[in-house]
């Protein structure tokens, strides 16, 4: 860890060329234990600046895809200039793309300072950080079809969209072979799945027979025991794979024990630990602040679209929130490190339907919301018959094009039916 | 191929309508090819000798085509009486032939044509009876009499067809379990569960009053998913011809362990423009007869006093399957489990990720509103049986506990349909 200051260090110094620096160059060869003198010694105002500099580089521009970034802003400039929600919609969510990749990458960063196992929890609790403000402020506003609807098309999109093109253009490279996985990993995470499906249907069918004791409040009430259940079999999920069977689960540690010598690898952190930490909070209030802007045009984007807000939240707005994500499976599947790709698309959703979920049902019981895992019977029923469909697919480790090809299909037809669906106009259902 | 085989039947014929110089020549031009012979066979006596021989070969040799005169019998029975009970259980018993042979003739053209067409053949024409019943029944407007058939012929070959064959090679082969290859299978269980998934979003979309616009909405909805699951067949058999022939295709691996065994079906018994000219003739004798079936079955039902779903559901597919029912039973028990697979696990993956969708397509094409809502019950039901065979069929096993498992399950399913109405509301 101290060369790679010193090695900083000694780039910031032809940055800046500043003298005052030259001097400080033999306290650098002290041993990064005293990191923390290290930075006290340079609270200089310029160094804060150089500092701030190269970490601004670092972050923003060395990456294409911050190309993205004046998205943000040029919406929020259009929703006080224009009234046109369309506009705002898709802007702010274009927005947030770089953001979301950048989130990512500084839980990355943090990752190396704190050891694998909180990385693993950051990444475990992170990793989903944009769908989970997304959810809190549609909360906020007393959303709750939004939240159900863009959190279970969150899963969706990761199981079937993201999954499929990533088996299906890894197939195709790799045509020659079946391309393998840890089928261990992919079985748990299905049964995890399967559980939130569980925990999901019960209140659906509860309202949809009619058969709750007291109408309207029992389902809430069910849902809220349930998200507490889940959250607890996600803490024990998260346990189980950081404590026992370390390399079987966490195959990223594996591709870092082989890298060893490849120093393109993300061995290296390229942020301090408290660089990491607040770019982690300058991204989330970012990313905070355009969701607002976002969630307050869905409505007016859907009318004029004449698109059902179903189609929106279910389709458009996971797509798009996934794009990172998308492409590195993609990636990672075509350089035939599969287990990455399972890791970063089934683990989302893993992620999603065993902990954003519930947490968002807890947090809109703290805040006197009536959320619950009520998803209505369409929603329910589709993700029920989804998550069989990955299940079976993933069961015996292997993947191939017509695989890929398969979930991508069955992600057009899942996508085609929320296209013609509204919530029906009784509160019947 | 052709001179090879043509001594046998040439001598055959000797004996039977006796031109010895006629069986001279071929035997001197045997060399030249196929097409030299039927050139040098287009004389009168030789093309009706010829006539003669293909009518033998294809309508008489078979022990099934006792049941032929029932088709026209049939017929006579429609225009005579008006009980269409009748009308409905002769045709269907004159179909059952006309099945078996048209399948007889599509193998026959596909040793002429190669593996691949051949393989390709066999996936479009498998179901063609199916197809032609549908077809006819979909110009009638009988919508829910084609969903309901197509969905009985999927169910009796996952359940009866299936079952009957692990029950019989089970009982045959009592000391081991019999094997098969997993991984086919798996990807029909895959196919068939993504066609599960086709035919269960509009069912859901409308049973929860949640289209846009409420009836048009399904419609759209399943010609989009038709034409979705259209071009996954068309990638599966892409995948199944291309990659790993070896894997997919055990048929192979059976013509070349009987190689010597000249009464396997690797030599044609009739030739390629014979084996076209059956298949044309017997494809319109199916549609006439299917004509008159379609047309009974509303009366069947009533005299019978049975529903019209347990009809198209039940009696419809055992009878329409009663070939490729024998041929499963008949593989199991020579445990060549592989055949029996690609026959009934195979025929409804063609039937429900081909068949049902292609028959929404020509209904768009004819202007009729066939969709694929399948309504609740009845996809109920396919989304558990699927489910359930293929549970049973992921380990790669078979034995006669297996086999009575899904033939029990398929009682349960006939005697659920045999209590089966539509709702007479227009909501389900």
């Amino acid at each position: 860890m101290g060369s790679e200051r010193e090695e900083l260090e000694i780039e910031m110094e032809t940055l800046v060329s500043s003298s005052q620096s030259i001097k400080e160059t033999p306290t650098v060869e002290i041993p990064h234990n005293i990191s923390h003198s290290n930075v006290a010694r340079s609270w200089t105002f310029s160094r804060i600046l150089e500092q701030l500099w190269k970490s601004t580089k670092v972050v923003i521009f060395t990456v294409k895809i911050n190309m993205l970034l004046p998205f943000g802003p040029m919406s929020i400039i259009l929703h006080y200039l224009t009234k046109i929600h369309v506009l705002v919609f898709f802007f702010s969510l274009i927005g947030i793309t770089p953001l979301a990749e950048r989130l990512g990458y500084a839980t990355e960063q943090l990752a190396f300072y704190t050891g694998p196992t909180v990385g693993g929890l950051l990444n475990a609790t992170f990793g989903n950080a944009t769908e989970m403000i997304i959810a809190i402020y549609a909360l906020k506003k007393g959303m709750i079809r939004v939240v159900q609807q863009s959190l279970l098309g969150s899963i969706l999109s990761n199981i079937l969209l993201v999954l499929g093109c990533a088996f299906f253009t890894g197939g195709i490279i790799h045509s020659k072979k079946d391309q393998v996985f840890n089928k261990a990993a992919a079985v748990v995470n299905s049964g995890l799945l399967l559980m939130a499906v569980m925990g999901l249907t019960f209140p659906a069918v509860l309202h949809f027979t009619h058969s709750e004791v007291q109408y309207g409040k029992s389902e809430v009430f069910l849902s809220r025991f349930s998200s507490c259940v889940m959250l607890v079999a996600y803490a024990s999920y998260l346990v189980f794979q950081l404590k026992s069977c370390h390399n079987l689960y966490n195959p990223i540690d594996e591709e870092e024990g082989r890298n060893k010598d490849d120093s393109d690898a993300v061995e290296v952190p390229e942020l301090g630990q408290w660089e990491a930490i607040s770019w982690l909070a300058v991204l989330t209030i970012w990313i905070s602040v355009l969701s607002e802007y976002l969630v307050n045009a869905i409505e007016g984007a859907s009318t004029s679209l004449n698109l059902p807000m179903a189609f929106i939240s279910v389709v458009l707005l996971p797509i798009v929130g996934n794009a990172a994500e998308h492409a590195s499976a993609i990636m990672f599947a075509v350089k035939d490190k599969l287990d990455i790709t399972l890791g970063v698309a089934i683990g989302s959703s893993t992620q999603i339907s065993m902990f954003v979920i519930p947490s968002c049902v807890v947090v809109g019981w703290i805040m006197g919301k009536h959320m619950d895992l009520n998803f209505q019977l369409f929603e329910t029923a589709v993700l029920f018959i989804t998550v069989l469909v990955v299940a079976f697919m993933l069961q015996d480790g292997t993947a191939n094009y017509f695989k890929g090809l398969m979930l991508i299909l069955c992600y057009l037809i899942v996508a085609a039916s929320f296209f013609v669906h509204v919530d029906p106009a009784d509160g019947n259902v | 191929m052709g001179p090879v085989g043509k001594p046998d039947p040439e001598l055959h014929e000797e004996t039977l309508v006796s031109l010895p110089l006629d069986a001279r020549k071929m035997h001197t031009f045997e060399h030249i090819g196929s097409l030299a012979a039927v050139a040098q066979s287009f004389t009168p006596r030789k093309t009706r000798s010829r006539l003669l021989m293909s009518i033998y070969i294809v309508l008489i040799k078979a022990k099934i085509n006792v049941l032929l005169p029932f088709g026209p019998l049939a017929v006579i029975l429609h225009y005579l009486t008006g009980k269409q009970g009748w009308v409905f259980f002769f045709s269907l018993i004159g179909i059952t032939p006309l099945a078996e042979r048209l399948g007889y003739a599509t193998e026959q053209l596909a040793c002429y044509t190669g593996p691949t067409v051949g393989g390709l053949l066999n996936a479009t024409f498998g179901n063609a009876t199916e197809m032609i019943i549908s077809i006819y029944a979909l110009k009638n407007g009988m919508i829910r009499v084609v969903q309901q058939s197509l969905l009985g012929s999927i169910l009796s070959n996952m359940l009866l067809v299936l079952g009957c064959a692990f029950f019989a090679g089970g009982v045959v082969h009592y000391s081991k379990d019999q094997t098969f290859n997993k991984a086919t299978a798996l990807v029909n269980s895959g196919l068939l569960l993504m066609a599960v998934l086709g035919i269960m979003f509009p069912a859901v979309l409308h049973s929860t009053h949640s289209e846009v616009q409420y009836g048009k909405s399904e419609v759209s909805l399943s010609r989009f998913s038709s034409c979705v699951m259209l071009v996954a067949y068309a990638a599966y058999l892409y995948f199944q011809l291309k990659s790993q022939p070896s894997l997919y295709n055990p048929v192979d691996g059976e013509e070349r362990q009987n190689e010597e065994d000249v009464d396997e079906e690797d030599v044609p018994e009739i030739t390629l423009w014979e084996a076209v000219s059956w298949l044309a003739v017997l494809t319109i004798w199916i549609s006439i007869l299917s004509g008159y079936l379609v047309d009974a079955i509303q009366g069947a039902s009533e005299s019978w006093n049975m529903p019209v779903a347990f009809i198209s559901v039940i009696l419809l597919p055992i009878v329409g399957n009663a070939a490729e029912h024998a041929s499963a039973i008949m593989f199991a028990m020579k445990d060549k489990l592989d055949i029996t697979l690609g026959v009934a696990i195979g025929s409804s993956t063609q039937i429900s990720m081909f068949l049902i969708p292609f028959c929404v397509v020509v209904g768009w094409s004819m202007g009729k509103q066939m969709d694929l809502n399948f309504r609740l019950f009845e996809t109920a039901t396919l989304f558990i049986t699927v489910l359930v065979v293929t549970f049973m069929l992921q380990e790669g096993t078979a034995n006669y506990f297996k086999g009575l498992m899904l033939i029990l399950c398929y009682l349960i399913v006939a005697a659920s349909f045999f209590v089966h109405i539509d709702p007479t509301s227009s909501d389900d």
